[in-house]
């Protein structure tokens, strides 16, 4: 299936690095002794050109002693999974920080840190997720710890830390009218001009990963993982099935692949119309805003037509989908399609002509290509910078690879780029439905009986509005032993940093828009709302910038 | 010149697409027929089984027991409309509907509850399954009347006592 040279290359560093090796469908499991573990990231980031896409700690001692972390790279080229994996001993582990490396692994260092007390060596335990009053040595995401315990906290406010020694602050949140979403930017500016900027965000932590694995049966957490996003939620619980269905190695039926890829196309489409619209709103071209929406109505009540729902669809399940697309609901689909490209391509036109638009996009918040790689940027933002990546292409999954279509990719990384790679992304959408309505195979839409035994690991990449989600499921007993969500806009916000920097003021709320950036997905871990004061972290701070 | 008056014709458009804005809630509900709202529970279907309280990922649908009753709630506050139970009822006891304007001012308004009574053992008088429950076992399997009128444990003893009547001859 892959070239056997590839995956030699793979084989012989953790030979090489005394480690073991397990090839397993698409993913390449490495076994790396934790001496070794810095220079197999190393190796695989820096050499080999991988994409780091998150790290997983999980409390492996009711089953075999000890805490593990794995890192989870993918090999784009190849379409493999390379997931390097440690053991680590003692009930306070430390583990080797790949940071230094590997700057794309910072805030999920921090997280483990947080959320499971991994110490790294050489890093400051700094709390990205949980609050600053947080006691020490309760680690809610090991298994001692129960999902319904209560603890006494009592908020404190923190030393403020100043990013820079210059400038004056201005506060962008954490409630401001302008962001529909908890999150707290902090501005450095000299005059109009932006010096240094600070976030702090992870408001909104529902404790998601400890409610599935305490709570929750296997076919619940595809309604629970839904509920991550409101705009990307269908990504997520394909995502979540597609990694249950990878580790229990389940054959799921291709009329279910096609469903689900159609209707991923229609949530990518609802939700870059909606972002164009927000972005024309935050410049001022509220007409352009309102016809955006205008037609965006229409995504959403095809949605609803083919799913029951304008939002959290609730079709996916693992082993198939729920609702299936009859020839009715095919004809109408394709009617209403054809009806918004027209209107779309109209309304775009216009509004990229305005003035206004044009200037305030070209040129504001610009991210180069080198850092876009280094922070390891998803999704629009990526491929505004010149990075030519998506899942949908390079690890094709559901119903992917029986559609063509382009993957945008602009070279400028500014603001406007962003912009464009969204609109030839909804006008590819369009196509990719056209085209997979019209393959779709006749058969049934789920499994009728399947098992998922336990200890299985698998690991799916899903291509969202925003770049690639990614589901990592280690397998229990009825219901996940571990289950580890990265969203992409986890990875966009350090990116902030560098387009900020240097703009000007009024620049600041669009380039935090272009980003399309979704708190409550990336804060979707942990335990804690208790009225969380801000709190000041500089990001990044494990990063030399 | 044309090009300067491009962003104008944006008026044009908005001319075609007239207007959009729907006169809700003066006008007709704006779901369309596959639309999932909240459930509906017929209480003389359900026979108390348990099997949507299983299902239901928000916990919406919850079982009550006491020695006399067995009460299935439903709670719209919690409810996600994933119609899961609707799927699972082995009865068919719940439907669909399309309703979504559930707000209210009285809490009261958004619980349904289905009553059952549980049956008394015959042998030791403790209650154990819902009357209908039983009814429903007996149509669909078939046990005698004799084994179902009792309760797992006197069952499990009844078991034993025969095994070893029949191994010993002795009570």
């Amino acid at each position: 299936m892959h070239s056997q040279t590839l995956l030699d290359r793979y084989i012989q560093l953790a030979g090489k690095l005394g480690g073991k090796h397990l090839v397993e469908g698409d993913m390449v499991h490495l076994y790396i002794p934790r001496e070794n573990l810095v220079k197999a990231a190393s190796t695989l980031f820096n050499e080999y050109r991988l994409t780091h896409r998150t790290c997983v700690a999980i409390d492996e001692r009711p089953l075999n002693g000890f805490f593990t972390l794995t890192h989870i790279f993918t090999d784009d080229s190849s379409r493999l999974y390379v997931l390097v994996k440690t053991y680590l001993e003692g009930d306070n582990p430390v583990a080797p920080s790949i940071v230094g490396e590997v700057p794309a692994a910072d805030w999920c260092e921090l997280e483990a840190m947080d959320l499971l007390g991994i110490q790294f060596e050489g890093r400051r335990r700094e709390r990205l997720v949980l609050p600053p009053y947080w006691p020490d040595g309760v680690y809610p995401l090991r298994k001692e710890f129960s999902y319904d315990q209560r603890l006494n906290l009592h908020a404190v406010s923190e030393k403020i830390e100043q990013a820079v020694e210059t400038g004056v602050p201005v506060p962008i949140g954490p409630y401001h009218p302008a962001l529909h979403e908890p999150e707290y930017f902090e501005l450095y500016v000299e005059g109009e001009r932006i010096l240094d900027v600070k976030y702090r965000g992870f408001h909104v932590h529902r404790g998601i990963e400890k409610l599935a694995e305490s709570r929750m049966t296997y076919q619940q957490v595809n309604f629970l993982a839904e509920r991550i996003c409101g705009i990307c939620g269908f990504e997520h619980s394909t995502c979540y099935a597609l990694a249950v269905e990878k580790a229990a190695k389940l054959d799921v039926p291709e009329r279910a692949q096609f469903i689900r890829s159609i209707v991923l196309e229609v949530e990518r489409l609802h939700s870059h119309l909606l972002w164009l619209g927000v972005a024309f709103h935050t410049l001022g071209y509220d007409a352009g805003f309102m016809h955006m929406w205008r037609i965006r109505e229409k995504v959403m009540e095809l949605a609803e037509a083919l799913t029951g729902s304008r939002k959290t669809y609730g079709i996916n399940m693992v082993g198939g989908v729920r609702r299936d697309i009859n020839e009715e609901k095919r004809k109408k689909t394709i009617e209403v399609l054809n009806e918004l490209e027209k209107e779309f391509s109209k309304i775009i036109d216009v509004a990229i002509s305005v003035p206004q638009v044009k200037k305030r996009l070209t040129g504001t918040g610009v991210l180069p290509k080198e850092w876009a790689v280094k922070l390891g940027v998803e999704g629009p933002v990526a491929r505004a910078s010149g990075v030519d990546r998506d899942a949908r292409r390079d690890l094709p999954y559901a119903a992917y690879k029986h559609a063509s279509f382009k993957v945008p990719v602009y070279t400028e990384g500014d603001n406007m780029a962003r912009a464009l790679v969204r609109v030839d992304e909804v006008k590819e959408s369009m196509s990719i439905i056209i085209q997979l309505l019209d393959a779709i195979p006749r058969g049934p839409i789920m499994l009728d009986k399947y098992e998922i035994s336990e200890g299985r690991i698998g690991v799916q990449v899903v291509e969202a509005p925003r770049g690639g989600d990614i589901h990592y499921v280690l397998t229990g007993k009825g219901k996940p032993y571990r289950w580890r969500v990265r969203a992409p806009t986890y990875n966009n916000i350090p990116a902030l940093r560098i387009m900020l920097r240097d703009q000007s003021l009024a620049d600041a709320p669009l380039t935090i828009a272009s980003i399309d950036p979704c708190f409550s997905c990336t804060d979707r871990i942990m335990v804690i709302r208790e009225n969380g004061r801000v709190e000041r972290i500089s990001f990044n701070r494990g990063v030399p910038l | 010149m044309s090009k300067l008056l491009k962003p104008v014709k944006l008026v044009v458009i908005a001319g075609e697409a007239g207007r959009v804005t729907r006169k809700y809630p003066f006008e007709e509900p704006l779901v369309t027929p596959d639309f999932r709202g909240k459930i509906e529970i017929n209480a003389s279907k359900c026979i108390g089984c348990g099997a949507c309280v299983n299902a239901c990922p928000p916990n919406a649908l919850q079982l009550i027991e006491d020695k006399e009753k067995l009460v299935l709630r439903y709670f719209i506050g919690r409810c996600i409309f994933c119609w899961r139970c609707i799927d699972v009822c082995p009865t068919g006891a719940i439907k669909g509907t399309r309703e979504f304007e559930l707000a209210t001012d009285d809490i009261s308004d958004l619980y349904t509850h289905v009553v059952h009574s549980r049956k008394a053992c015959a042998s030791c008088g403790n209650t154990y399954a819902t009357e209908k429950i039983i009814r429903y076992v007996a149509e669909h399997a078939s046990l005698s009347e004799e084994y179902l009128d009792k309760c797992p444990d006197c069952r499990k003893r009844n078991f034993i006592k025969a095994l070893s009547r029949r191994r010993s001859g002795f009570e």
